[in-house]
């Protein structure tokens, strides 16, 4: 194998893959790029191509098209020696259903080489899981953290998540994060699948959103949010001249009258403009935040597909 | 921490070696006899403890020479032929030759049923429910699973094999038969086992592998007893083209002879050869077999319970009545061999004092029940779909609408059992049209229909037995099953078990038509008992939690 210097730094490389089941296509040209040591997050809505994605990247579906490569290997034809290295929680787990939970743990660790032994008693104490219960009378989210302790237990370097906490209560989902924090203080890498944005705010670095199986969006946080727009709501001494003022203004998008104040987005290029033209109109008060991760992906996803970024 | 050592170090291919494909075996081999370690147990026990009863209970039955002389007689006409074996042994008919020909198809048939169902479970069953994407995230090879199969399949019918020769020298019989008759029935479960491992890699979902991989034991055994009949005491081509075939040409007890045991060890090395090429070349979670696109909006037709039941269980139902309707087509096509049989041997006329005729007639009731048995594991089958709703919590779904218990239940009821009364009204006319015309004789379609109408209050008691289970003890459904598996049994074994042996089977008290005449009183009890099994069930489902 030819160790490409510039990939060689990433846990996932991922160029133009394409999938088709039939006559549709689930993934159509994806890229996705997760570096070593950091927490990716993976974003689209369902049907998106996010699992499929997964499933190519674990070697369980064979792409049509295009390159992966996961911790410098081919997904599919090195699968075996790729998954001493890697753990994965699907988001519907389903395990033996007459194994006890705590069987379940030590099965899926010896099959992965083995599980640290106080890891796993922490986790198991961490998520409060009762692992003496037969898997078929846990709930989805007990099952889950079934999943999650063996994953999170296992010596690996990459974590591949798939909407990992779709099952679990506030509490538990408060453990998780720390878990996964540690895991990237330890240098892992992680892979996160998540509809809960404020979960992948709060975790990771770096953000792919896809969409009709194409990356739409990547990069980190702060590089998405300088993209889009600011959210500014102000009091003014004269709202309707400023009203008139800005929809003549370049870069504003939909000021109108909301609860007495005026609402309006503003391109980020745009802003330093905007908030010069405001004192004319007597300004009593003023809050702008940048747009959250929910505000990017409804904007993703409102717009038509194949519209220019 | 080792992970960050790691960190940039890229996954050596050189990690990669030919043996990657099969890495895990040993581990999914273990936790798949874990997971079977009550199944497979329960499922030895019946099979060898039923066997070893039987052979004791014909020593018993045919205590000399004479006796079994005439049983041999009996044993070769073609309706005996294609329900047991071809017969070897029949001018000598030892015990030892007794058992080989008269038990052991349905040996080979239960280790069959017990290997189709084992590896479906474990190779599509598992892919379908999520727990094969799991399994496979972990450094488990592509082939491992097919792999841990083979093995798990070929351990379960080799210990029940060698068990069943073991239990029959314990009966007294001598060792090397014993030995050709276990490997013999073992290795005919291992065949279809490994055939079901390609239906399993071929169709997406576990039930329709199942049921590919019982219709594949049906043909097997129709080809056998096809064949059988054509060319007695040696089997035509199409009885070698069939597994049951192969195992009964090691003519246990009577001059063994072990090559044919190779047949099915080199079919199933095949099989599963083929099985796991699919495996390493296909997707996870894909058959190779397309699925049909299905509508957007609900059809007219789809207007409630009643309705989504039928599409629900109608194809498989269907199919039940079609095995029914063709085992009845087959024995009737037979009739005609059976008279002309009993025609020809005057020594069999002492059985049969009312004449060939009576032989045809004793012939077709004994096939009806056979019929019957089938039909009654279609109920029990529709009665367990009605519990698989439930566990999988779409009752819950419906109930929490404004759908009362005894409706959703009832309404599945009904499908099911006038389904199964229709696959044996369907088998009794089709066995009458096809007797009447091989033997020349119309009003064998209307004694053969109200026969098969005979029969009906006695399947709803088999199927009442599963609704009682399902509604007060739903977590021993097991139970259910075993009673069928006891009622079939009795059923087909009919003579050989000890007198008695089926006291507790609904089938004994129905009047077997048309032998014998109807008997009302039997008849009306047996509705009645129907009547009060379904409703009890029913009423218990309506008081108890639901489940899951």
């Amino acid at each position: 194998m030819t160790t490409d210097p510039t990939t060689a730094a990433e846990a996932v490389a991922v160029r133009g893959l394409v999938k088709a089941f039939g006559r549709r296509r689930a993934l159509d040209g994806l890229d996705l790029h997760v570096r070593e040591g950091e927490v990716h997050g993976f974003l689209g809505p369902n049907g998106a191509g996010k699992s499929t994605t997964i499933r190519v990247l674990l070697g369980l579906l064979r792409a049509d098209a295009g390159e992966a490569r996961v911790l410098g290997a081919d997904p599919w034809r090195d699968a075996v020696a790729l998954h001493h290295h890697l753990a994965y929680v699907p988001g519907e787990v389903d395990l033996w259903p007459n194994l006890t939970g705590g069987e379940a743990i030590d099965l899926l660790g010896r099959l992965r080489g083995g599980l640290d032994p106080r890891r796993r008693a922490d986790l198991v104490e961490r998520f409060e899981l009762d692992p003496g219960v037969r898997v078929r009378a846990y709930s989805k989210g007990n099952r889950q953290k079934v999943a999650l302790v063996a994953a999170l237990a296992a010596d690996v370097r990459l974590l591949v998540l798939d909407e990992p906490t779709s099952g679990l209560d506030p509490l538990m989902e408060a453990e998780f994060q720390r878990c996964v924090r540690e895991a990237a203080a330890q240098g892992r890498t992680v892979l996160l699948s998540s509809h809960i944005l404020a979960e992948v705010e709060a975790l990771c670095e770096r953000v792919t959103i896809i969409r009709a199986g194409r990356a739409v969006r990547s990069g980190t946080l702060d590089e998405l949010r300088g993209l889009t727009r600011t959210a500014v709501v102000v009091s003014l001494r004269d709202p309707d001249g400023a009203l008139a003022a800005l929809r003549a203004a370049p870069g504003v998008h939909d000021p109108g009258h909301v609860d007495g104040h005026l609402r309006l987005d503003v391109d980020a290029e745009a802003l330093d403009d905007v908030l010069a033209l405001l004192p004319r109109f007597g300004v009593r008060g003023v809050t702008a935040h940048p747009p959250t991760l929910e505000d990017l992906f409804l904007r993703e996803y409102g717009e038509p597909v194949g519209s220019p970024r | 921490m080792t992970a960050v050592a790691a960190a940039t170090r890229p996954v050596a291919p050189a990690d990669r070696r030919a043996v990657d494909r099969w890495a895990g075996t040993g581990a999914l081999v273990r936790v798949a006899l874990r997971v079977e370690r009550v199944r497979l147990p329960v499922w030895l026990v019946a099979v060898v403890g039923l066997t070893a009863v039987s052979a004791s209970s014909e020593a018993d039955l045919f205590p000399d020479a004479a006796s079994r002389a005439a049983r041999a007689e009996l044993m070769r006409s073609p309706a005996a032929v294609a329900l047991g074996g071809p017969g070897y042994g029949l001018d000598d008919y030892t015990i030892g030759a007794m058992v080989a020909n008269e038990l052991g198809a349905w040996v080979s048939l239960a280790l069959a049923v017990m290997s189709v169902l084992l590896v479906v479970r474990h190779l599509r069953g598992a892919e379908e429910s999520g727990l094969l994407e799991v399994v496979r995230s972990t450094p488990v090879g592509r082939d491992a699973p097919v792999l841990a199969a083979v093995v798990v399949v070929t351990l379960a019918d080799l210990v029940t094999g060698l068990a069943l020769a073991a239990a029959l020298v314990g009966t007294g019989l001598p060792a090397a038969g014993a030995l050709a008759f276990g490997l013999g029935c073992g290795l005919v479960g291992l065949t279809f086992g490994a055939t079901a491992a390609v239906a399993a890699q071929l169709v997406a979902h576990a039930r329709t592998a199942s049921m590919l991989g019982l219709a594949a034991i049906g043909a097997g055994f129709a080809l056998r007893a096809a064949g059988d009949v054509r060319a007695p005491e040696s089997g035509s081509v199409l009885s070698w083209l069939s597994p049951f075939g192969w195992s009964q040409a090691t003519r246990a007890w009577v001059d063994e002879r072990w090559w044919p045991l190779a047949l099915p060890v080199l079919a199933s090395a095949a099989a599963f050869g083929v099985a796991a090429l699919l495996a390493e070349r296909r997707d996870l979670g894909d058959g190779l077999l397309p699925e049909r696109p299905g509508r957007a909006h609900a059809s007219g037709r789809l207007t409630g319970i009643t309705a989504v039941t039928l599409r629900r269980l109608g194809g498989a139902l269907a199919g039940w009545a079609v095995g029914v309707a063709a085992l009845c087509g087959l024995v009737g096509v037979l009739a005609r061999e059976v008279v002309q049989f009993v025609e020809d041997e005057p020594a069999l006329a002492a059985f049969f004092p009312e004449g060939s005729g009576a032989a045809a007639d004793a012939a077709l009731s004994r096939y009806l029940l056979v019929a019957v048995a089938l039909a009654a594991a279609a109920g029990v089958q529709g009665v367990a779909a009605a519990r698989v709703e439930e566990v999988a919590g779409r009752a819950a779904h419906v109930l929490a609408g404004p759908v009362g218990r005894v409706r959703w239940l009832g309404a599945q009821l009904a499908v099911v059992l006038g389904e199964v009364a229709g696959a044996v009204l369907l088998g009794g006319l089709v066995m009458g049209l096809t007797a009447a015309s091989t033997l020349d004789d119309p009003s064998l379609v209307g004694r053969l229909l109200g026969a098969a109408l005979g029969q009906v209050p006695a399947l709803w008691a088999v199927t009442g037995v599963a609704v009682l289970v399902l509604g007060a003890a739903p977590r021993a459904f097991a139970l259910a099953w075993a009673y069928l598996g006891y009622v079939a049994l009795t059923a087909m074994l009919g003579g050989v078990l000890p007198d008695g042996s089926d006291l507790a089977s609904p089938l004994r008290y129905t009047p077997g038509m048309p032998a014998e005449p109807m008997d009302w009183p039997a008849v009306l009890v047996l509705g009645a008992l129907a009547v009060s099994l379904v409703s009890g069930g029913v009423l218990a489902f309506r008081r108890r939690d639901l489940l899951a």
